[in-house]
């Protein structure tokens, strides 16, 4: 490290310590702050209420795995609908307005405003849309999907006109000399060649629903959050960390699917293809264990 | 003689205004033309071929282009341009989309007679066998092959390309190079490609340019 960038990264830490201390302002307000915590979690949390795992007693349940008619299932089957529904369509919407704010394949003129939709449509968090949709559509699934739908264009269109503008210049280069229309340069040349990141985004956004689905149902708008919200006004927070804990499992088990799926795509004959191993080992221990199929060098080398 | 495809007007090519690479460019490449740009690294080379594809405008003098806007040029980038992520089918199949209207859909199918235009320059080139592997899997000189194949199945009037040599053998620099000689006796086009193997250049070139003390100088017509 040299001298500047010893004295900027010390000018950094020490701008973050007087900023944290000057809001902390009185530290005083923090005493006994850490004993209050454990007799909140000793009476009210711990141990988590599993009743949330067992069929409510009404509606009567005519489901042949009682389960299936449980809290937990019932909010987070509905959940994973929201979040799956509008990862889809905020995609589908995302995917033509990412192309026209990426700068390398749509002028400045069309660019900033499509980038200021996807601003505007970010900068309001989900939960500020969910009461939106609540007070047009009333409570229910419906306001969570547009809650997460809108907020989903904003947030994946912009990962997605960063992946684009992220593309190789050669590909692009070659195809406005040969002549090709701006559609046919995005549909032909940048979605696929920013193709695995479009794909890990999609991923991403889905497991990233899911997790919003617990703070839409807060303000109404359905899925397991509707539970939470019920059970926190009820004051049975023993119920809200087991579902908080399901959720947490699912998200896990989402994040694996998500995984494997990528891999999967990838199996199409990619040199560096995904496996569990890679997952879990640094990636020079994993590529040592799958080698190149072909024996050729990738695009990347040859360039 | 053949029918003049593009002309340099005077043209000052660079990037910084105050510093061009090359001045007083004023030259035509006529149909039938195999040139090849000569000079050391650095000197303006694929600058000068970015310009006449119409990807850097000219500091000075205007490139006055005799060829479709839409499929008239065809571009190899030392990079290649291909699509990795895309099968080798799908990167030949893209030079003879633009041999359509601009309006024929992005994400249909090429019509029939285009693909078999496809297929042909991939027999061609020897690249028939790899047509459903993605781009990305293979070695640099099965891609260079793709490459030239995408370029052939255009069919455009004018082909510029960069290096496109590189990384082949023998035996692959023949078959390239007859490939696309054939492809542009039959077009009755021009090429213009940029190669640092002076004597591979001039085995297979008809005119030289060599760029020397910023300008470009005419070496070999014949």
């Amino acid at each position: 490290m040299n001298r500047n960038t010893a004295v900027g990264v010390g000018g950094l830490a020490l701008l973050t310590v007087y900023l944290f201390f000057d809001l902390v302002g009185d530290w005083g307000r923090m005493a006994g702050g850490v004993d209050n915590l454990l007799v909140f979690i000793r009476e009210s949390l711990w141990p988590p209420n599993w009743t949330v795992l067992e069929a409510q007693s009404y509606p009567v349940c005519e489901a042949r795995f009682e389960f299936t008619c449980s809290v937990a299932w019932l909010g987070m089957v509905e959940t994973l609908k929201i979040a799956f529904v509008a990862t889809m369509l905020g995609f589908v919407i995302a995917l033509p307005i990412s192309v026209l704010a990426a700068g390398n394949l749509s002028p400045m003129a069309m660019a900033v405003p499509a980038r200021v939709v996807l601003a505007g449509m970010r900068s309001l968090p989900s939960i500020i849309w969910a009461v939106l949709f609540v007070i047009v559509f009333s409570i229910g699934t419906l306001a969570g999907i547009f809650a997460m739908t809108f907020y989903t264009v904003g947030y994946l269109g912009k990962l997605q006109f960063e992946s684009m503008e992220g593309i190789k210049n050669a590909p692009l280069e070659s195809a406005k000399a040969m002549g090709m229309t701006r559609l046919e340069t995005a549909w032909l040349v940048a979605i696929p060649e920013s193709a695995n990141q479009l794909l890990s985004h999609l991923l991403f956004m889905f497991e990233y629903n899911v997790r919003h689905g617990t703070v839409i149902g807060l303000v109404g708008a359905g899925g397991v959050g509707l539970y939470i919200n019920t059970y926190l006004k009820l004051g049975q927070y023993d119920k809200v960390v087991a579902l908080l804990i399901v959720v947490f499992l699912v998200v896990l088990v989402i994040d694996f699917i998500s995984m494997a799926l990528r891999s999967a795509v990838n199996e199409a004959g990619d040199v560096e293809r995904p496996s569990w191993s890679s997952i879990f080992l640094p990636a020079s221990i994993a590529s040592a264990q799958h080698p190149t199929p072909m024996g050729g060098n990738t695009s990347e080398e040859s360039e | 003689m053949g029918e003049p495809l593009v002309h340099l007007h005077d043209v000052a090519v660079g990037y910084d205004p105050e510093h061009p690479l090359i001045v007083d460019v004023d030259v035509e490449i006529i149909a039938g033309d195999v040139i090849a740009v000569l000079g050391p690294s650095g000197i303006g080379k694929t600058t000068l071929l970015r310009t006449i594809a119409g990807l850097v405008r000219p500091l000075d003098g205007h490139v006055e282009l005799g060829v479709a806007p839409r499929g008239g040029v065809g571009y190899i980038p030392q990079r290649l341009g291909l699509v990795s992520n895309l099968s080798v089918q799908a990167n030949v199949e893209m030079g003879v989309r633009v041999g359509l209207s601009r309006w024929y859909p992005p994400f249909v199918a090429v019509p029939k007679t285009q693909q078999r235009y496809a297929e042909r320059a991939m027999e061609d080139l020897g690249i028939a066998h790899l047509a459903d592997h993605p781009v990305r899997i293979l070695s640099g000189g099965q891609q260079r092959r793709v490459a030239t194949a995408k370029t052939v199945a255009q069919r455009p009037k004018l082909v510029l390309a960069d290096e496109f040599l590189g990384e082949l053998d023998d035996d692959n620099v023949d078959i390239v190079m007859r490939t696309v000689r054939t492809a542009i006796e039959a077009q009755n086009s021009a090429m213009v490609m940029v190669e640092h193997h002076e004597a591979l250049a001039k085995q297979v070139a008809n005119r030289i340019w060599r760029i020397q003390d910023g300008r470009l100088v005419e070496e070999l017509s014949r």
